[in-house]
């Protein structure tokens, strides 16, 4: 039983990927609407846009749940790091797991704020635009915290079988440096470090993704690695 | 780190620090070559600006910065081969010493960037000064990160319970320091020198 729920939630990583990434592409967002167009252009894209944008951001909003279960699955095998008494790396990153839920849930309700009467004025359709990508990417606190958590955890595995391969604890604490230039977005309308810039979307963009895709294979292993070594666990 | 080869121990190659470290600092290369890649792009498009606006840089201060970050780097490496050779109290001197350089070097950002405020250059000026920040701002942040990291360093070398584990967790820092020497390096040369 214990392995069967682990397994269920290690797979909302490819739950979370697949719709959310699925709802990107429907609202036509991948590149992101550029914080450097007038208000008018930005209405204009509502406007013309309307259905498969909410459509889609109706779909990254449904996605933003299973950040939490994946979190949670994390969690169990940090657990077997840390022990019952004192997880507290493992607390951690479900804390601020979960927190990243608010992150797709929040930007997905001011776009929809702006889908949702494309006939308003543009200056308010634009800011709750505005509002919406900032809410997405200037938000790396939660992110880098989830990512050193896990990292630090991996990194303190003393046993002589660690539950996670050590170079995973490093390649969090990578990912959660690629995370921290999101903040930058607050200065810039163009150029590397806006909104729609290498290093604020198509970076951390990339980045993020293919971390859950790899942290969901890495985690099955782990999961099943305990299977074999705990088969109480396993019955 | 076990290995079958049938090298005797002076021959086999030794990576310092572990492997794990060293994806990480690979990591962080790529991602700096990929920022240096766009400045330069940037710049490329700007020529005159760019050539024009370096010339408020303060080039001592960035000369100052280098030689406390290369002398850093070499009191790490001498606190290594101490610690490897059971001086004890000679690495901690010396982590001591880099710790103290490393304060430096932030100290001396401070006063440079505060320069730059008053001048009235901001990151908003243009796009140097928007490189400008950025770039030493994100070294900061390694810095600071790094100073960290020697302090745990430092702390780790005491007599009793330090082994071999505990040099190569000296060595993995240590990495991570030079790193932060190297890429500074490149970013000095990229945005006081490059002309």
């Amino acid at each position: 039983m214990n392995i069967r729920n682990q397994l269920i939630c290690a797979w909302s990583a490819i739950g979370f990927a697949a719709i959310c990434l699925a709802g990107f592409l429907f609202a036509d967002f991948i590149p992101p609407i550029s914080p450097n167009l007038s208000a008018e252009e930005v209405a204009t894209i509502y406007r013309e846009n309307t259905l498969p944008m909410r459509f889609g951001i109706l779909l990254i909003m449904s996605s933003a749940g299973f950040i939490c279960s994946f979190a949670a699955a994390l969690s169990m095998q940090m657990k077997r790091i840390e022990g019952d008494l004192v997880p507290v790396f493992t607390y951690t990153q479900l804390g601020a797991g979960c927190v990243t839920t608010l992150v797709f849930v929040f930007a997905s309700v001011f776009w929809t704020g702006a889908a949702f009467r494309p006939d308003h004025d543009p200056e308010l359709t634009r800011m709750l635009n505005d509002i919406g990508w900032i809410t997405l990417l200037m938000t790396f606190a939660p992110f880098i915290i989830q990512n050193i958590a896990l990292g630090l955890c991996i990194l303190s595995d003393k046993q002589a079988e660690p539950i996670f391969p050590r170079w995973v604890g490093y390649y969090n604490l990578w990912v959660a440096v690629l995370f921290v230039p999101g903040g930058l977005l607050t200065f810039f309308k163009t150029g590397p470090f806006a909104w729609d810039g290498l290093f604020v979307w198509w970076v951390p963009f990339l980045v993020f993704f293919t971390w859950y895709i790899a942290m969901f294979y890495i985690l099955l292993g782990t999961i099943k690695r305990q299977a074999q070594s705990e088969p109480a666990v396993a019955a | 780190m076990s290995s079958t080869s049938a090298l005797p121990d002076s021959v086999k190659p030794h990576l310092p620090g572990e492997t794990g470290v060293w994806m990480f600092i690979i990591g962080d290369i790529l991602v700096f070559s990929l920022l240096f890649s766009v400045f330069v792009y940037d710049r490329s498009q700007e020529v005159a600006l760019f050539v024009e606006q370096q010339q408020l840089l303060n080039q001592t201060l960035g000369l100052l910065n280098t030689v406390l970050l290369l002398t850093s780097s070499w009191l790490v490496a001498l606190a290594v081969h101490g610690a490897r050779a059971g001086q004890l109290a000679r690495a901690r001197g010396c982590f001591v010493l880099a710790i103290l350089c490393g304060i430096g070097f932030v100290v001396i950002k401070y006063f440079e960037w505060g320069e730059k405020f008053a001048a009235g250059l901001t990151i908003e000026t243009n796009n140097f000064f928007m490189y400008y920040y950025l770039m030493t701002g994100i070294h900061l942040l390694h810095m600071v990160i790094g100073i960290g990291v020697l302090v745990f360093l430092w702390q780790s070398v005491r007599g009793a319970e330090f082994d071999a584990q505990g040099v190569g967790v000296l060595e993995s820092g240590a990495c991570f320091w030079h790193l932060v020497d190297i890429l500074w390096i490149a970013l000095f040369a990229l945005l006081y020198l490059m002309r």
